[in-house]
């Protein structure tokens, strides 16, 4: 499993034996398998395990069944599960360029000095650590189209009211802005960190050639942010796929199947309908695409890293 | 004079959906069920009153479940951290590129698909509705969260002093305990954070696994929500409950947090 | 989420559909073999002194109240009660957990009978109650199967005549209806179905925020509320031979009117209301009428929680073409059958459903007593706080009741596929197209279910 890419030898006189690596090596190895083991009980099995049990019609309560493929097969034409999959990349593609846009807009901001600026931060940063659940419950109410809080201030300064998560349209999107609130900062602290991190000469010398703030940014700022950028949008994407909390508890997939993504169907699956089987199969299903979104986005991220 | 007006303009629209949230859902906690039900609604309450949150300590053990929290994210951290650094020097020196993958991918997984397997297993050891059972299941999340920080923070240690120190004869381990350890300290501060609050804010293990002995603070927070009744209230003053120690950790060690995170997230995988 | 039905063995199921589409006649009779308790065994309270059970309730105000009284049962038994209120979703998932576990840790149990009771039963995860109701040295004279409504022992009598559980609790579905909105439009309680819709258009004035009518539209909890039409014109669920019956003309003509009322005279978003935002519009004078379980009494008439005080019409499900029915659910409980404490587990069976306790229940307004008795003697009582209207309502609507989910396993896979179809019309969906999708996708559920 692990690699040793040749860690380069140090060059001083005394060079160590090529046993001496290999001891390093072991010793290295064995302090990554308590970790491991835990990786391959409390991980690795279930995984086994949902395999295992997609091959089977299994209700809790019921005896199981072989079927194979058949539960993949029932997947394929299930219209509501296809929507799903569809609702899960909206979402996902609202949760995760919405937060890099404000991130790094608050990342500017927040990158100059100015007084308070520790105290603001941390105000900024607050709603990364709140209790998703607990939040929601509150955005539940805030959403409410005739009591909501929400709408009052959208009223209040002349705009019409909305009916945010009570409307087939505007439920994913505003299911995404409690996605928004929660993560942005998120993307924020990784963006901060990479602009602390920004050499500053190369913007002395450009402004003595006279570029403007703008151009900074594009030329300088941006290519060098970038993959700081990246690695939020991995972080982004995993999590924004797979939320369920927020979706749980505000909308619990509705109105109708309007916000219900794969993770609230697997849900209903598994812990409304007991279906077990056709569970796993959805976990299975859902695995692979995650997997798939995460190594496209680090091959874009490798890509980058060559190119810079 | 317009650029600095301006910019503070910025930090107020940037700063203040934060704060709004959690100022209402104070003003809930601390309204009574008329006033949270009103429209338009009521914002600074006319005669405060903290019934909510002595009836949500009265009706629903908040105590015991605060507690079960405390014992359930902290020893799943603990664990973490126990295997996680270590784990984390090891892939981080062998550059076990594969290895941090994996746990990448235990990242990416969503935490419903653990359920049922688990579950069966702990049924098989007669673990649930334990605290055990808990901690297990919480290791889902605060395993990879900490050898995911470490193996990235480890990478951005110049491997100098290490290699010295192994040269003059000290072992792999000594080296790690000696040399890396100590100069990782804001990486492990990082790392016993965020696995702690993931593990904090946990809903669907405590929600699924737990029963009433056992139950952590996020499902009890839900489980306010009652039939037939309206309870903003209490829910707001519940959800406050939960919430605040996580803020209070977060306001303090603010620093940390920024320095730790934006290392081990950019470093690893 | 009140809403109540029973359900039986699978090979029990034809006939029980005849019965529950036959309505409130086929609640009659009580299978031989249930005797009703005797009055002169020597029964001691005290026979299970130090031990201990623990209860798993749903957190409701029937789960509310027991919890409360609880030190009474520990005092009059020395039995020791560890207790559990969970909200009704959570309760449903982990006892099917638990149960599956085999090793379930409680011992009584409440179950909602709409969606448990079938669930439960075909797993033979209750015990049977017979033994104990047949030894006198067990039953309390106080337990008299002639004073409970016969719509609640038709849900804890199984066909076969095992008794599963004791019921507490009947939820037959109301109108909720705001008087003064009614009078300032000069408009009196709707009659009928045509009536209510007529009455709903010209109550809403959206200019002053305020609705015609408002019912769940959430996918899900929504059912009830199109059962309630269903039942009303003549509709059922299932026929005797498991096809589902879904697709009707009676069926898509509910749907229309369900359609009608949330989407004309609804509020805003009310595709996404449960018990909860309906309430809570009609506390506020927003809603002119709401439909849903006769347990919502004691909010509406708290001053603390609701402007309306005083001001509620409790209104009996208004005729439909072909029949006047209220929809009719149901709660109680019962014993693990895994439970190695039966004893002392029955024993809270029967205190939990004692007259004190169903006197209770209606002086709080918590819930619609299954015992007739309880009727008489809360009014009695000097500190009887429900309406006089409301107790009227529930008497008049129990005895309409029918119902209001069809008896089969995968009850929650039902109400999830329908819900969804409704919800869809509020946005405008065809209800013919709905429903004959709906009943598409969900007679292989159903199917398998009896197959299995």
């Amino acid at each position: 499993m692990a690699t040793l890419s040749a860690s380069p030898a140090p060059a001083e006189p005394g060079v160590p034996a090529a046993g001496f690596f290999r001891r390093r090596r072991r010793a290295l190895r064995l302090m990554t398998i308590p970790a491991l083991a835990i990786v391959a009980a409390v991980i690795v099995f279930p995984w086994l395990f949902t395999v295992y049990m997609s091959a089977f019609d299994w209700r809790i309560g019921s005896v199981a069944h072989f079927v194979g493929l058949a539960n993949y097969v029932s997947l394929a034409s299930n219209q509501r599960f296809l929507e799903a999959i569809g609702h899960t990349f909206y979402f996902t593609a609202l949760a995760v360029v919405v937060p890099l846009l404000l991130g790094t807009a608050a990342a500017l901001v927040f990158h100059r000095e100015f007084k308070g600026r520790g105290v603001l931060r941390a105000i900024f940063t607050m709603p990364m650590m709140a209790t998703p659940v607990a939040v929601a419950l509150v955005w539940t109410m805030m959403f409410h189209p005739q009591q909501g809080v929400l709408n009052y201030l959208l009223t209040s300064v002349g705009l019409p009211p909305s009916l945010w998560v009570y409307s087939p349209t505007f439920v994913i999107p505003s299911l995404v802005m409690v996605e928004v609130w929660h993560w942005t900062p998120l993307v924020m602290l990784i963006v901060l960190g990479g602009l602390a991190s920004l050499p500053t000469e190369p913007y002395e010398s450009a402004r003595l050639d006279g570029a403007t703030e703008w151009q900074l940014f594009r030329h300088i700022t941006f290519p060098l942010v970038l993959p700081f950028l990246l690695v939020a949008a991995v972080i982004r994407t995993i999590d924004a796929v797979k939320a369920f909390d927020t979706i749980y508890v505000i909308s619990q997939g509705g109105p109708g199947t309007a916000s219900e993504t794969i993770n609230l169907y697997l849900y209903l699956q598994a812990f409304a309908f007991y279906n077990i089987g056709n569970a796993s199969a959805v976990v299975v299903v859902f695995f692979v695409i995650i997997l798939a979104l995460a190594l496209l986005l680090l091959y874009v991220r490798q890509r980058a890293k060559w190119s810079a | 004079m317009l650029r600095r007006a301006a910019f503070a303009c910025a930090i107020g629209i940037i700063v203040s959906p934060a704060i709004m949230v959690f100022l209402w859902m104070l003003s809930l906690s601390l309204k009574n069920e008329l006033d949270n039900s009103t429209y338009p609604p009521i914002f600074i309450p006319s005669a405060p009153t903290l019934s909510n949150y002595t009836q949500v300590f009265a009706d629903n053990s908040m105590g015991l479940y605060f507690l079960n929290s405390l014992i359930v994210s902290g020893g799943a951290t603990l664990i973490a951290l126990l295997v996680g650094i270590p784990a984390g020097y090891g892939i981080a020196r062998l550059q076990a590129h594969r290895t941090t993958v994996l746990i990448l991918i235990a990242r990416m997984t969503p935490a419903l698909s653990f359920l049922i397997p688990l579950f069966t297993v702990f049924q098989l050891l007669g673990l649930n509705n334990t605290l055990t059972a808990l901690v297990i299941t919480h290791l889902v999340i605060t395993v990879p969260i900490v050898v995911y920080i470490m193996a990235g923070y480890f990478e951005t240690l110049p491997r100098e002093l290490e290699e010295a120190a192994l040269i003059d004869g000290g072992s792999v381990f000594t080296t790690f305990r000696y040399v890396a350890l100590p100069l990782a300290r804001p990486g492990v501060v990082v790392g016993t954070i965020l696995a702690f609050i993931f593990s904090w804010n946990n809903f669907v293990f405590g929600a699924v696994l737990a029963g009433r002995a056992t139950r952590t603070l996020p499902a009890a927070v839900y489980n306010v929500l009652t039939f037939e009744q309206l309870a903003w209230g209490p829910l707001a003053a519940a959800a406050i409950v939960v919430t605040l120690p996580v803020l209070l950790l977060t306001i303090f060690i603010q620093k940390e947090i920024v320095a730790g995170l934006t290392a081990g997230g950019v470093k690893g995988g | 989420m009140t809403d109540r039905t029973n359900s039986t063995h699978p090979d029990a199921l034809r006939r029980r559909l005849l019965q529950a589409g036959a309505g409130a006649a086929a609640l009659g009779a009580l299978p031989a073999g249930v005797p009703a308790a005797m009055a002169q065994a020597p029964f001691d309270w005290k026979r299970f002194k130090g031990e201990k059970i623990e209860v798993f309730l749903v957190k409701s105000p029937r789960g509310d109240l027991l919890t409360k009284y609880h030190k009474e049962f520990e005092d009059l038994t020395g039995i020791t009660v560890g207790s559990e209120m969970v909200p009704e979703q959570q309760q449903r998932q982990k006892a099917v957990i638990e149960f599956n576990s085999g090793n379930p840790s409680f011992d009584v149990i409440a179950l909602s009978y709409h969606v448990q009771k079938r669930q439960f039963a075909k797993n033979n995860w209750m015990s049977d109650l017979r033994p104990f109701l047949n030894d006198k040295s067990m039953t309390t004279p106080d337990l008299d199967f002639a004073d409970f409504a016969k719509g609640g022992l038709f849900y804890a009598v199984e066909t076969d005549g095992r008794v599963m559980s004791l019921p507490l609790n009947l939820d037959p579905w109301v109108v909720y209806w705001n008087k003064e909105l009614f009078a300032a439009k000069n408009l009196a309680f709707p009659k009928t179905f045509a009536e209510m819709v007529d009455s709903a258009a010209k109550l809403n004035d959206p200019s002053k925020g305020v609705s015609g009518f408002v019912a769940r539209g959430l996918k899900n909890a929504n059912v009830p509320v199109w059962s309630s039409f269903l039942l009303g014109y003549g509709g059922s669920f299932i026929d005797a031979n498991g096809k589902l019956l879904t697709d009707t003309p009676e069926a898509i003509e509910a749907g229309r009117m369900y359609q009608t009322l949330l989407a004309k005279s609804g509020p805003q978003g009310v595709a996404g209301f449960n018990w909860n935002e309906s309430q809570s519009l009609f506390v506020q004078g927003k809603a002119a009428m709401w439909l849903d379980g006769i347990g919502f009494a004691q909010p509406l008439e708290d001053p603390a929680k609701s402007r309306i005080v005083g001001k509620v019409g409790y209104g009996v499900m208004p005729a439909g073409p072909k029949a006047q029915v209220s929809a009719l659910f149901a709660d109680g409980e019962g014993i693990s059958a895994q439970s190695k404490k039966k004893g002392p587990a029955w024993f809270y069976l029967q205190w939990a459903s004692n007259k004190a306790n169903q006197t209770r229940m209606l002086q709080a307004a918590a819930g619609a007593p299954v015992r007739n008795s309880a009727y008489a003697a809360a009014q009695q009582s000097s500190d009887f706080k429900a309406p006089k209207e409301w107790v009227e309502c529930m008497l008049k609507s129990a005895s309409i009741a029918q119902p209001g989910l069809p008896v089969i396993a995968p009850v929650t896979e039902f109400r999830d596929v329908f819900g969804v179809a409704l919800t869809n019309m509020i946005n405008g969906a065809d209800p013919a197209a709905e429903l004959k999708k709906a009943t598409a996708e969900f007679q292989p559920v159903l199917d398998k279910s009896e197959k299995a």
